[in-house]
């Protein structure tokens, strides 16, 4: 049970990286990225070719975060005109996208085969259950440091003027911001961590394949964020543990309700993850743990 | 505010103690053998994954009912891997540190296989798969001979292509592949096989699926003018581009997958159109008495006949073969059962077609089990090697024209 629970939490560390990827995109500046699992693809293949070519484990992450920055660039600056809807559009094609070009590039991504093999930091030397125990230190680590850092971000100036973008687009530019330059920094800070996230995925898996990147991972992540609350880096990191503790929570339920055959519940189990979202929308929609709007200090 | 945030932590709370007060719920029965049943119940493996998953139960029923393996009962702990890697590796990990399974039944996907194969490894049991990915048979995949597939590997199914081309006397094959693993492994293990005979490809696509019209990459095979085209498909791709071929006009002929070129290719299409294709399929047992029982089973559990889900029947041979690998090693230590995997499947001993036969004749001797999906001997890569059958679709029925052996 232990170990399961140790194994649960990693997934729900990674999860959470993304929920603050995704939080700082879109509860910040107002930007709607349903192409998440993209960056998250290519920190993965990333990490895991860079490593898979014999450059040590942290290279591969660091590789991965940059790869994640870069794509985030080509994407705000490919899109300046684009918001809302169409931006949304945009980058779940462009999610889409990665996931074909891994799918078809069988000379660099081995195809829908997948690449596994994937080192696994310091497994050697620490044994099976020693290398998980390290591994969810070292995400729920990173999962802190991250979530410091933009909660600074949240609440520092640069935080107010990109939830002013939020809101007012035109008026935060007449204010004298430079609304693309936020835009274009927070997307490739946002991209780069979504990419870490992956790289920090395909270490831990050993084996990564365009399989692992539907865009069903984009949407428990939004509905991570929705549920903590949209806005508040808190609210998206709580979001995530609670999703994947509720998805795993669900894989019990079926020793407390033992008329249903196990076939008719994995079907159950999905409706039951949309009647969650649905009750969560209904009753606290600003999240469980609702934005945070402080009054700015006086100078 | 401050109200609904107790509330919330009051939820919370109930929410943790959930998984203490189930605990007791699954409470370990000790003396009983753990496996666990790890299917694609939803996603897109859905059609055949609830079907997998009751053969299992009801194999182990029949090995319970016969006294268990090793004086043990089996108990089967079910999960579902919904067709995705990343969810069936965290219900995989549930089952082997929750349940403690002992083996893990029923992979489908071959992308589900390669991601749930790390953990079976290192937790040192077996994992047994429907998927076809070349990768699965050697390492890291299968790095500690603890993975059996029972599905002919898609390179086999190439080989075999291969061998009826040369036999119908081809010379200017080319090759259609739909793009995921099963569907490339079909055409790169045939382009293998025939340049090993030292022919030549003439041309070669591999198509996206979803398609509604896939005539460019027709007009392409066929500018090459092949007379034959060697398919690695699905039925509903393979329906609109042979309705395209058709309406080109430009005589060739085909070789299909079974699982494309059925009996639905043919009533979607009408006679003329399928007239002469050429379809391979792994020989199943159908014959063998092992069937028989399969059969009688997926008609109690499914209400429909055992032909109509193949992976069931690999599932049902999986529980089985396992059964007697513990009872032909006396223990349910699995690094022991292992070992007795290929004795008990594989040729030399009494031929046995079901537990409690193979139970009886273990007292006296070697055996081997005559599966329901197969004859089931496996290779030194844990995989299953069937014969191929040729069939040749003449007037609207699918005539089988000889076997081949590769």
């Amino acid at each position: 049970m232990l170990a399961y629970l140790i194994f649960a939490l990693t997934i729900g560390g990674i999860y959470a990286l993304l929920a603050l990827s995704l939080n700082l995109i879109w509860g910040g500046i107002g930007l709607v990225n349903l192409g998440l699992v993209g960056f998250f693809a290519l920190g993965a293949y990333a990490s895991a070719l860079l490593t898979g070519a014999g450059l040590p484990v942290l290279f591969g992450w660091g590789g991965a975060i940059i790869v994640g920055a870069i794509a985030g660039l080509i994407v705000t600056l490919a899109t300046t005109r684009l918001r809302d809807d169409y931006l949304a559009i945009v980058t779940l094609g462009l999610a889409e996208v990665i996931r074909l070009v891994a799918l078809n590039e069988r000379w660099l991504t081995n195809g829908s085969d997948g690449i596994s093999g994937i080192q696994a930091p310091l497994k050697s030397a620490l044994g099976n259950q020693g290398f998980n125990i390290f591994y969810l230190v070292l995400v729920s680590a990173v999962v802190l440091v991250v979530w410091l850092v933009l909660r600074r971000l949240d609440r520092s100036p640069y935080g107010r003027a990109m939830k002013a973008i939020r809101e007012d687009q035109e008026l935060a530019g007449f204010a004298g911001k430079n609304v693309l330059g936020f835009k274009v920094q927070a997307f490739a800070v946002s991209a780069a961590i979504a990419g870490l996230a992956g790289a920090l995925y395909a270490h831990f898996q050993s084996y990564v394949s365009p399989d692992h990147f539907q865009p069903l991972i984009t949407i428990y992540i939004f509905l991570a964020v929705a549920a903590g609350g949209v806005g508040r880096p808190a609210g998206g990191v709580l979001g995530a543990y609670v999703v994947v503790f509720f998805l795993e929570l669900t894989r019990f339920l079926p020793d407390l309700v033992p008329a249903l055959a196990p076939a008719q519940f994995a079907a159950c189990r999905e409706i039951l993850v949309g009647v969650a979202l649905i009750l969560v929308l209904r009753f606290r929609p600003q999240g469980l743990l609702p934005e945070q709007i402080l009054p700015a200090p006086k100078s | 505010m401050n109200r609904t945030r107790r509330e919330f932590l009051a939820g919370t709370a109930g929410a943790m103690a959930l998984p203490l007060l189930t605990g007791s719920g699954f409470a370990q029965s000790e003396g009983t053998l753990r496996i666990g049943a790890l299917n694609p119940v939803t996603g897109a493996g859905g059609p055949y994954g609830e079907g997998m998953q009751k053969m299992i139960l009801a194999a182990a029923d029949a090995v319970n009912a016969a006294g268990g393996a090793a004086g043990r009962k089996i108990e089967i702990f079910a999960e579902d891997t919904q067709t995705d890697p990343q969810a069936a590796v965290l219900a995989a990990k549930k089952l082997i540190e929750v349940n403690k399974v002992q083996a893990v039944l029923g992979t489908w996907s071959s992308g589900v296989s390669l991601a749930v194969v790390p953990l079976t490894n290192d937790a040192g049991i077996m994992l047994m798969n429907t998927s076809g990915a070349p990768a699965l048979s050697v390492p890291p995949a299968n790095e500690k001979g603890l993975s059996y597939r029972f599905q002919a590997t898609n390179d086999r199914f190439g080989r075999a292509f291969a061998e009826i081309a040369e036999k119908e006397g081809f010379k200017r094959p080319a090759t259609m592949a739909f793009n995921n693993a099963s569907g490339i492994g079909n055409t790169e293990g045939f382009k293998k096989a025939w340049e090993a005979k030292g022919g030549e490809i003439v041309s070669s696509v591999v198509y996206e699926p979803k398609q509604t019209s896939y005539s460019s990459e027709l007009m392409q095979i066929l500018a090459a003018q092949p007379d034959v085209i060697v398919m690695g498909s699905y039925v509903g791709d393979t329906t609109i581009i042979l309705r395209e071929w058709y309406q080109a006009g430009q005589p060739a002929k085909w070789i299909i997958p079974g699982w494309a070129a059925n009996s639905d290719l043919v009533a979607a299409l009408g006679p003329d159109v399928v007239e002469g294709i050429i379809s391979v399929d792994s020989v199943s047992n159908e014959e063998a008495a092992a069937y028989t029982e399969y059969d009688k089973a997926y008609q109690a559990a499914m209400g429909k006949p055992g032909s109509d889900n193949v992976y069931a029947a690999m599932t049902w041979d999986m529980m089985t073969v396992l059964a007697l690998a513990v009872e032909a090693a006396g223990t349910t230590d699995m690094a022991k059962v292992n070992e007795k995997m290929h004795d008990v499947a594989n040729p030399d001993g009494t031929t046995v077609s079901s537990f409690a036969e193979g139970k009886e004749a273990l007292k006296s001797g070697p055996i081997n089990y005559e599966g329901a999906s197969s004859v089931l001997d496996f290779d030194a890569y844990g995989d299953v090697t069937p014969d191929f059958s040729a069939s040749v679709i003449e007037d609207g029925k699918i005539n089988r024209h000889y076997v081949v052996k590769i």
